[in-house]
């Protein structure tokens, strides 16, 4: 039962903000590494292993984006991203390259406390068997037989529909950029038709949520993407 | 160097007519006195020959008509003077008529040519004359960098290939034709100038050439449009153009145009140079500012956040405090992100992230962004069915709902419904959002989306005045219009709308 305490790596310049984002993830039982710059981030994430990367975008040495792709080639690690409102292309970006979730500055210590859970749960889960079926609100999803289910009763889906649905559900929690879910279900040439996507998860909203104008799984991250929320 | 080029052109015309005459009568009779002494020693063949020489050098030097004048006389100084009987005009032996008649004919045959010959090589050199001139010209349009100088350069050559005077048209900011760089007692009639520039056609008014008003108007065709008018206008002394002329003007003309129009193209590849520079500027100086005000904002709204991590945990009071420090430091920072987002919005040639989406979405996001502040105010959206996609920037137009929503929000008591609507109308589609607040303070309601402008209710309320002026910065940036009114049922209501446009196709699946 005494598993040892998660270990997170914090990237970050800006004292201050270290100083509380550490007393937030102590409170989540966890053990935090803290780097200021690019190069001493990688050399600690290297060397201690971290469960989980809080990286801030904009550090002194260099772009936060690239050291998620040099990590990528090495390590599945959650990353959670710091960065603010006017940088969705960074966020985009950043998520592209291989980030898990984002924060926009300036956050409450709730919502990190909620964001580092969600991911340090994800990876604790990961080792697992995936189960084929799903559940969230009234919906039961059996991946095994493709079959949809809304308060018992059967839901019928178009093959793209599922599809998206299907990909969603495999990354709960994680926001899915729109680039990313347009290559993966539609292809490569359809990258730049982000409408396709939209009108899908629409259609996703119309047969799954109780309210699909106010969407309680099937999230909107503005400018950016999806998320799954179970 | 090119003075006499219209002057060498007409070298035949040096003499008025009646001296031509004058002058071929002469030589006639110069060539008849010299041949007389020389009767009995030379046949009447050779007499002839000496004839028919004269009229070849008068061909030559003074032109067709002459030559004419000049066989026809030889033929009867020579019947008159050398033909027995002399000083008559019968003659005593009928074979001379042949001698006559062909005389006659060679005379004139040899004329004919001879002033043809000179008049092409005259035409020639005229021609080679224009085109080294135009071909300088070009070459020295080719390295003007300022409009002054094509219009000198053209102005130049006008007056020493024509003697004539000319300026050059362009249009001003507004359209207005004017002089680019006048000169002095030079007039034009401006309508033939911007019938000229509006038709792409040559205008002439001979009616008033040489009376010192410009009675020619070129347009300076270019490749992309027409880029202003040469005006030519012509000496007292020789009101009239010639085709070749003509032509020739029309050369220049275009040569003016690419001239124009390549110095037009340098101009705005520096105007967008620099509009780049300044761009790149403002936008990095806003991010650093962004950046700046941000980092302390988040420790403070971090920091008093971990105030209620510490153990053991603090006095009631000092949470107390915490939290009121966590909000002030919140609100600080939505206050700096509005006057950065006014200060990006102002700064102008915002870039809009413009894709097709369903509005529902964009309304979905606002609520949920919102969270807590909305908890005493459900929103209903009500939505028409058939709304089609519209081409906005989502995280733009989130804002607006956003602002709108908290407005609503902080303006109605607790409980009461928030409202969105949307009404499909031919070309836009109009949103409103309404609330069952008290209602905009009456007056000027347009006043509410000038920047710091608050409501006379808004004393007490927290904010800055700038949300509505977002709003407006926003709906305007994409082509739509914002307005505020009161509803007859009570309530304040924004209404704004979005251009519809033609959504792109969606191809069906095949399900």
């Amino acid at each position: 039962m005494n598993a040892p305490a998660p270990k997170v790596l914090l990237i970050e310049d800006e004292k201050p903000i270290r100083r509380f984002v550490r007393v937030a993830v102590e409170e989540e039982g966890c053990q935090v590494i803290e780097a200021e710059t690019v190069a001493r981030g990688l050399i600690e994430a290297g060397s201690r292993k971290p469960d989980l990367l809080i990286l801030d975008l904009g550090l002194p040495d260099g772009n936060g984006i690239d050291l998620i792709r040099d990590l990528r080639g090495w390590s599945d690690v959650p990353v959670l991203i710091l960065s603010a409102r006017s940088q969705e292309n960074d966020k985009i970006d950043a998520l592209d390259a291989g980030a898990d979730d984002y924060l926009t500055k300036p956050f409450s210590v709730g919502e990190l406390r909620a964001r580092v859970r969600a991911l340090l749960r994800r990876r604790s889960r990961s080792g697992e068997a995936v189960t084929p079926v799903v559940e969230f609100g009234t919906v039961t999803v059996d991946l095994s037989q493709r079959r949809v289910s809304r308060a018992g009763e059967a839901v019928h889906l178009t093959p793209i529909e599922y599809r998206l649905l299907a990909t969603l559900l495999g990354h709960p929690g994680k926001v899915l950029t729109q680039r990313n879910l347009l290559r993966e279900i539609w292809g490569p040439s359809y990258v730049e038709s982000s409408h396709y996507l939209r009108v899908y998860v629409g259609h996703l909203r119309q047969k799954l949520e109780d309210d699909p104008t106010q969407p309680k799984h099937f999230l909107t991250e503005t400018g950016v993407g999806y998320r799954f929320q179970p | 160097m090119q003075s006499e080029g219209k002057l060498a052109m007409h070298k035949a015309e040096r003499f008025a007519p009646w001296q031509r005459g004058l002058l071929t009568v002469l030589a006639c009779t110069a060539t008849t006195l010299l041949a007389t002494p020389l009767l009995g020693h030379l046949d009447l063949a050779n007499i002839v020959m000496l004839f028919l020489l004269t009229v070849l050098l008068i061909a030559v030097s003074l032109g067709r008509g002459a030559a004419i004048l000049a066989a026809v006389l030889s033929v009867l100084l020579f019947d008159i003077f050398f033909v027995p009987p002399r000083f008559s005009l019968a003659v005593s032996n009928i074979q001379y008529l042949v001698t006559f008649a062909v005389m006659l004919a060679t005379a004139l045959v040899v004329g004919q040519l001879a002033a043809g010959l000179k008049q092409k090589a005259h035409e020639a050199q005229a021609r080679e004359r224009n085109t080294r001139a135009l071909y300088d010209v070009a070459r020295q349009l080719a390295g003007t960098i300022a409009v002054e100088q094509v219009i000198d350069i053209a102005r130049q050559y006008i007056r020493m290939q024509l003697a004539a005077e000319a300026t050059v048209l362009l249009p001003d900011t507004v359209g207005a034709l004017t002089q680019a760089a006048p000169a002095d007692g030079f007039r034009c009639e401006p309508h033939l100038a911007r019938v000229a520039l509006d038709s792409g056609q040559p205008v002439r008014d001979n009616e008033i050439a040489g009376s010192g008003y410009a009675s020619l108007y070129l347009p300076l065709r270019a490749s992309m449009r027409v880029r202003g008018v040469l005006a030519v206008a012509c000496a007292p002394a020789s009101p009239d153009l010639s085709p070749e002329d003509l032509a020739l003007l029309e050369a220049l003309a275009s040569l003016v145009a690419i001239a124009v129009e390549r110095l037009h193209y340098v101009d705005v590849a520096q105007a967008a140079q620099v509009d780049m520079v300044s761009e790149r500027l403002r936008s990095s100086i806003l991010s650093a500012l962004s950046h700046d005000l941000r980092t302390p904002l988040t420790a403070l709204v971090g920091l008093a956040d971990s105030l209620f991590l510490i153990r053991p945990t603090l006095p009631p009071p000092a949470l107390e405090t915490a939290q009121a420090m966590h909000e002030q430091a919140a609100r600080l920072a939505g206050l700096v992100g509005n006057l950065l987002d006014m200060a990006r919005l102002n700064a102008g040639n915002v870039t809009l992230g413009r894709e097709w989406q369903p509005l529902e979405e964009v309304i979905g996001a606002s609520i949920k962004l919102l969270g807590n502040a909305l908890a005493g105010h459900p929103v209903r959206v009500a939505l028409p069915a058939d709304l089609p996609l519209l081409e906005f920037d989502a995280v733009l137009l989130e804002r607006v709902f956003c602002n709108l929503l908290e407005n609503a929000a902080k303006y109605a008591p607790a409980g009461t419904d928030i409202e969105i609507t949307a009404a499909l109308g031919s070309d836009s589609v109009e949103i409103r959002v309404g609330d069952h607040g008290p209602g905009f303070p009456a007056g000027n309601l347009d006043a509410l989306f000038d920047m710091f402008a608050r409501g006379t209710g808004a004393a007490g309320k927290p904010g800055s005045g700038l949300g509505l002026a977002i709003c407006r910065a926003i709906v305007e940036a994409h082509g739509g219009t914002i307005g505020a009114e009161n509803r007859p049922a009570g309530g304040a209501s924004v209404r704004f709308t979005l251009p519809r446009g033609v959504p792109p196709v969606l191809e069906e699946e095949k399900a």
